[in-house]
């Protein structure tokens, strides 16, 4: 369902033309990402802030390519099923708790319907899949997630020797993931 | 013997609390207690800092509504400074605040409490979650999702983040409004109406069959307190308190942010770290009452826009008097997201709203400020002291779960005894008795200045305090 082309809105008379195509596209400057990263973490709680600085350094690095979008946020909530539902490939990245300090996982990622009856305020990465997929009747073609084990999630904005490690190997991972993403036909 | 029932965690709330049922020897319910049971401890470890940080902190407290401790802590540097921010940093702010108000609104009624109305409270627990919302009714879903996006979009295209923007400072703002974004704002209103006229259809459509929940949720008799203007509008930025008696008669008005601390106390109980606030010239717990949208809309006397005032007429006629059952806040939080709608449009069209003078600037001008604001969920309040070098020697933060505490445990209390006995409890009642927190939306990493896990948590204990039965939803 799309809005018809306004040029005053609201009795304020608009700068430019405006239609939509997309029912809930608020952002409207950006097209559908041919790669989407996704990241979340806490900068003040020690590793869980190393999602966020490789999506900051990813974004630098592919700062020439426009079917790169990054979002990065403390959490993944309810809302970025839309995003993650009309991008063509998705890279989840996210600090986690379950593997050793400093290991890097890259899994590909199938939608699952959980139960967030405890937390309906943030998503898992499969869920997120999920409800992008009920919602939208969409799924991003790939869809990987990038984990680096923490060793501390403690107060502090300094990552972990073992963290602060891997950077490179994660930075490397992340450029090759992305290259390879990017040149999937659309 | 007797039992104690504990609920720990309690789901779908913004913090970690449970809840614990008292039974006597008969097995009937003779107690109930809504714990809060973290503590973060802003107040002391801001001490010492700049008072100009002091907006950018204390937004840390929270991940829903930081704007809110935002407004209110920069209202009260300002009061320190001495100044009046520029017309427009005010519009903006409001425009801030509002936004905030729609999109915790919108997560309040879709995420947490849409899959009890629309599912069922004793429907399959493993579903009754956004995927089940998203499953039974999928253009409910979509519209929460749009509706969240929308107040969340306003907060990031004005402070470039959708989360702890740094945009509010202390005098104004930092950077005025782009003509660009403020067409972005606007072309996406249309859609928001829509999914939120959807939503307020859907609830009057199945409120009807929550009667009995109506009845028990939080029914009782209260005080209401809330922001008003001085012509009786609904008001969330500006404004000054009123404080209502159970029959909607004015206890006090005009309660303005340096005021608050003398009319209104802190009164402490074992069982939660979070404060039990009252008015004082009433003592505790004779002068508790409620805040949020139930208490805004029972205050008031007109929303100020034309929409919102003709869900307004239809609310006031739940009850002759003030509507008391809390089941209501969920009626009463979509009447203000419509209102913030209105207000947006309202806003924006303001001719001045792009103008680039958006900042005061001063020093250290008092000793002492206070400010308050409606955050989403009730009345926000922060007072500061400071010494003459703008160092924070004394801070208190008075938040919308602290003045709704104790109705939240009578409401627990009244719920318990409805749907408790003989010492027996079934998920639905479990889930009922969690529900009655929900109405409120209380957020209980603010309550607590506490780092929040989401869940809340019930707990049996018997006449001798053995814990009997506990159940983690």
């Amino acid at each position: 369902m799309g809005l018809p082309a306004h040029t005053r809105l609201c009795g304020v008379e608009l700068g430019v033309t405006y239609q939509r195509d997309w029912r809930y596209d608020l952002h409207m400057t950006h097209t559908p990402a041919r790669c989407l990263i996704l990241a979340c973490g806490n900068t003040l709680r020690g590793d869980d802030g190393v999602g966020l600085w490789l999506a900051e350094w990813a974004e630098q690095r592919f700062s020439d390519q426009p079917g790169l979008r990054v979002i990065a946020d403390h959490q993944w909530t309810p809302e970025l099923a839309e995003d993650v539902a009309r991008a063509q490939s998705v890279l989840f990245i996210d600090c986690s708790l379950d593997s050793e300090p400093g290991t890097l996982h890259l899994t590909p990622i199938e939608p699952v319907s959980g139960s967030p009856e405890h937390n309906t305020h943030h998503l898992g990465a499969a869920e997120l899949l999920a409800l992008g997929r009920e919602l939208y009747s969409s799924l991003p073609r790939d869809a990987q997630q990038l984990t680096i084990g923490a060793s501390s999630i403690e107060f502090g904005e300094k990552f972990s020797p073992a963290v602060t490690a891997a950077l490179p190997a994660a930075c490397r991972l992340i450029e090759e993931t992305v290259l390879r993403l990017l040149s999937n036909p659309e | 013997m007797s039992q104690t029932i504990t609920i720990d965690p309690v789901t779908r709330l913004e913090g970690h609390g449970k809840i614990t049922i008292q039974l006597n020897d008969q097995g009937e319910v003779a107690d109930a207690h809504f714990h809060v049971t973290q503590v973060r401890g802003f107040e002391k470890f801001c001490e010492g800092r700049p008072f100009y940080e002091m907006p950018s902190l204390t937004a840390r407290i929270c991940g829903i509504c930081p704007v809110s401790h935002l407004l209110a802590s920069a209202k009260a540097c300002e009061a320190i400074m001495a100044v009046r921010i520029p017309h427009t940093a005010a519009q903006l702010r409001r425009l801030l605040n509002i936004a905030q108000m729609v999109q915790s609104h919108a997560l309040s009624f879709f995420h947490l409490s849409s899959p009890d109305l629309l599912l069922g409270m004793e429907s399959d627990p493993a579903a009754r979650n956004i995927f089940g919302v998203a499953a039974a009714r999928p253009d409910l879903g979509l519209a929460g999702i749009g509706l969240r996006r929308f107040g969340q979009h306003i907060i990031e295209l004005l402070g470039t983040k959708r989360i702890h923007t740094g945009w509010v400072v202390p005098g104004g703002v930092t950077e005025p409004l782009a003509p660009a974004n403020r067409d972005e704002i606007l072309v996406s209103i249309p859609q928001a109406y829509a999914d939120l006229k959807l939503a307020l259809t859907t609830y009057k459509q199945i409120a009807g069959s929550f009667k009995q929940e109506i009845s028990v949720f939080a029914n009782f008799p209260s005080n209401y307190l809330g922001l008003i203007n001085e012509d009786e509008t609904i008001e969330f930025t500006d404004g000054a308190l009123r404080l209502i008696d159970p029959k909607g008669a004015i206890i006090e008005d005009g309660i303005t942010a340096s005021r608050f601390t003398e009319q209104f106390g802190e009164a402490d109980e074992n069982y939660s770290y979070t404060k039990f606030v009252y008015y004082k010239p009433l003592g505790y717990p004779q002068g508790s009452y409620r805040v949020g949208p139930l208490a805004r809309l029972n205050i008031v006397k007109s929303m100020g826009t034309p929409q919102a005032d003709k869900e307004l007429a239809e609310f006031k006629q739940l009850a002759t008097g003030p509507a008391e059952s809390s089941f209501f806040y969920h009626h009463a939080r979509l009447v203000e997201a419509l209102y913030g709608l209105e207000m947006i449009e309202r806003i924006l069209a303001d001719p001045l709203i792009l103008d680039k003078h958006v900042r005061a600037v001063a020093g250290v001008n008092r000793l002492e400020g206070a400010g308050q604001i409606e955050a989403p969920r009730g009345t926000l309040n922060h007072h500061y002291k400071v010494d003459e070098n703008g160092k924070m020697t004394w801070a208190s933060l008075v938040v919308a779960t602290g003045h709704n505490n104790n109705a939240m445990n009578k409401g627990v209390l009244q719920s318990a005894k409805a749907y408790v006995k003989d010492g027996k409890f079934t998920p639905g009642a479990l889930n009922r008795i969690e529900a009655v927190i929900r109405t409120f939306d209380p957020c209980l990493s603010c309550s607590t200045h506490a780092f929040g896990q989401m869940p809340l948590a019930l707990t049996l204990v018997n006449a001798d305090g053995e814990i009997v039965d506990q159940l983690v939803s």
